[in-house]
């Protein structure tokens, strides 16, 4: 009992300092837990996506429930482990599946410029040439722009988690 | 019965258990030695998340002097001493309003800015360049001109530093003058940066003060609505209130009912607060100062999260980092990483978007004027006529009322951009207003025995306008000439040995 009670809590203790239960929300600040994604926030909050998207709506896939989860999941803790081993790249790209999910989700808000009824009359294939290729193949600079190693935005503003340690328990610096 | 059988039960599984593990005492050591694996691999684990998070506190944070290695920000900001830049009616250079618009002289007539009325220039010059300006005068001595400290309030880091040390109310008390030598160095970075962490901060109590009479804390502002914030400290309209405190001109925010010019308007016609009489029709006026953000805020711009740095100081790259061009200036001159961000057109055709709406607010704006002008010249007249107060009284205040929407249009800066439609509306109630306040003209001046129009005087340059108000240019530039030669230089040398003993 004792036993399981002490990794109980040393558990709990990891969840709360890791705020793993901010990644069951859409909130952008939940993706900069970990403080090499400060880039992506950073220039996403800048972009014209900032007023309509969060990190989830393209990141994600968002064609269902368990889908957009199990995608989150399975992300997430690859994210959780290299960042835990130290094993980041200086510049982060964007691996395929994610990108066919970012893919799928451009279409999923923009499909009416995609399928516009008179270039589907007057072009041949329209639909497929704008749909089977993938839209950043072009609009590389769709939110986030070219710039994206982990030192890109040294004094960009982003709420990074602060200083876990509870006012009370810090000592007075006079002392 | 029930509960005995259970308990033996229970007794009966314990016995199992112990015995299970009387018989194999390793098996309870092997159960030990894995929880104190386990516990210890999740105390590592632990440990690397706080060892990560703590990063992020630390990351990006000098810990030693940097310099001479700015930040890109530090060194972009020595753009806004850049003056090359003209738009279709404005720019980063200097442009003598007067010149430009010399009928400003005749509704200014009595006040200051008949005087000298300038297109600003950038941060850089903040201080220069109120200096320069004739309306600060020439002061003699510590004591003499015509302004208060207040002057100083926008122009420079210096003021929050000199407020810590005399309070605000001395500070807004002293003249303009004797705090000369503390205020030298140009807006910069502590006007809007917290000094130790660069988190925007609110460093001019103006702002806050009106934000507390509206019920609001401005402390509990976002992110996003402080990069609009830093700018209101200035970019608004305001005026001097002598009732606060004793012997102060406190810098006050006409913002208790709202922000258009119906809403300031009211405000001050309940405290019956005038920045001057007008020296030819002797009406009770208004100066709109600059209502920048108030103006944006009735715009969409503002309806749509768009924040003044958004498109005043946009994010570039430069040497593979991305950071705010702190060389806040028209997005004019930099569509493609302001306006082009969200607008997919080309920068031609956005630039034209934004000509257009302001030779259309300017086309009426020039109407008011005219209407202005030519109102003040017949109260004039009607005064000279003998006309009573109580005849005037009505008169003067339309007077007033439509000035005040044409200075709340023309004072803002890029207005006719940032709310087109209510800087428009402004101007069409001021046009009626005025129109008003000229048939009441008109039929007082006919009952006076004149009924023929009033000659329009040769107002078509600065120099001819000013002669017509009776101004003396000549003494003004002089004292001016003499405060640059004599007083300025002084009052660097003073500063420069208080910085030099800082260091």
């Amino acid at each position: 009992m004792a036993a399981l009670s002490v990794f109980l809590g040393i558990s709990l203790f990891t969840l709360w300092l890791s705020k793993a239960h901010s990644y069951i929300s859409d909130d952008p600040k939940a993706c900069i837990n970990c403080h090499i994604m400060a880039p992506q926030y950073a220039t996403w909050s800048h972009s014209s996506h900032r007023e309509v998207t969060h990190c989830n709506d393209c990141h994600v896939p968002q064609n269902n429930f368990f889908n957009k989860y199990y995608f989150k999941a399975k992300d997430g803790l690859r994210h959780a482990t290299i960042f835990t081993l130290r094993n980041e790249p200086q510049v982060i790209f964007i691996k395929d599946e994610g990108a066919e999910a970012v893919h799928n989700n451009c279409i999923r808000c923009h499909y009416d410029q995609l399928v516009d009824p008179k270039l589907n009359v007057m072009v041949d294939n329209h639909r497929e040439k704008m749909t089977e290729r993938k839209c950043l193949e072009c609009h590389r600079e769709v939110p986030h722009g070219r710039v994206n190693s982990l030192s890109s935005v040294p004094n960009a503003k982003v709420p990074l988690p602060e200083n876990p340690v509870p006012e009370w328990l810090k000592m007075k610096k006079n002392n | 019965m029930v509960k005995n059988e259970k308990e033996q039960l229970n007794q009966l599984k314990m016995g199992i258990n112990l015995k299970f593990i009387e018989k194999r005492p390793w098996l309870a050591w092997i159960l030990f030695a894995f929880t104190v694996i386990v516990v210890f691999m999740m105390g590592l684990l632990a440990a690397s998340v706080t060892e990560r998070r703590m990063e992020a506190v630390f990351v990006n944070v000098p810990k030693t002097d940097i310099r001479p290695f700015e930040p890109r920000e530090f060194q972009s900001y020595y753009g806004t001493a850049d003056t090359s830049f003209r738009s279709k009616y404005n720019g980063s250079a200097m442009i003598d309003m007067l010149e430009e618009d010399p009928e400003m002289v005749i509704l200014w007539a009595g006040y200051s800015f008949s005087k000298d009325y300038k297109q600003g220039r950038g941060h850089y010059y903040a201080v220069t360049d109120v200096r320069n300006i004739l309306r600060t005068g020439g002061p003699k001595n510590s004591n003499d001109g015509p302004q208060p400290a207040t002057c100083w309030t926008c122009k420079s880091p210096d003021v929050p530093r000199i407020m810590n040390e005399v309070g605000v109310a001395g500070f807004y008390t002293a003249t303009w003058a004797s705090l000369g030598p503390e205020i030298v160095n140009p807006i910069g970075c502590a006007d809007c940066h917290d000094e130790k962490t660069m988190n925007l901060r609110i460093s001019r109590p103006a702002l806050s003060e009106a934000f507390e009479r509206r019920g609001q804390d401005i402390t509990k502002a976002g992110y996003q609505e402080m990069r609009s914030l830093v700018c209101a400290q200035c970019h608004v309209e305001y005026y001097f209130n002598k009732q606060i405190a004793e012997g102060a001109d406190y810098l006050v925010f006409p913002w208790d009912n709202g922000f258009t010019a119906e809403e300031m308007e009211a405000y001050y016609d309940n405290m019956e607060f005038t920045d001057w009489t007008h020296a030819l029709s002797k009406a009770p006026m208004l100066k709109a100062q600059h209502p920048d953000y108030e103006v944006y805020m009735t715009g969409v711009h503002a309806k749509r999260g768009v924040s003044c740095a958004d498109c005043h100081m946009p994010y570039i790259s430069e040497g593979g980092q991305k950071f705010t061009d702190h060389k806040m200036q028209s997005p004019l001159n930099n569509v493609s990483n302001s306006c082009q961000v969200c607008h997919r057109e080309e920068t031609a055709s956005l630039i034209e978007d934004v000509y257009l709406r302001q030779d259309r607010i300017l086309e009426n704006r020039k109407e008011l004027e005219t209407h202005l002008v030519k109102a003040h010249l017949e109260a004039q007249k009607a005064w000279e006529l003998g006309a009573s107060e109580s005849q005037m009284e009505n008169i003067l205040k339309g007077i007033r009322h439509a000035q005040w929407r044409w200075d709340y249009a023309a004072a803002t800066h890029g207005g006719s951009f940032h709310s087109p439609v209510e800087t428009g509306r402004t101007i069409a109630s001021g046009i009626t207003i005025v129109q008003e306040a000229r048939i009441k003209l008109a039929r007082l001046l006919a009952d006076l025995g004149h009924n023929q129009e009033i000659v329009y005087p040769d107002i078509s340059t600065k120099e001819k306008a000013q002669e017509f108000i009776g101004l003396d240019m000549e003494q003004l530039n002089a004292e001016k000439e003499e405060f640059l030669k004599n007083i300025v230089p002084e009052w660097d040398k003073e500063a420069e040995a208080r910085e030099t003993s800082w260091r």
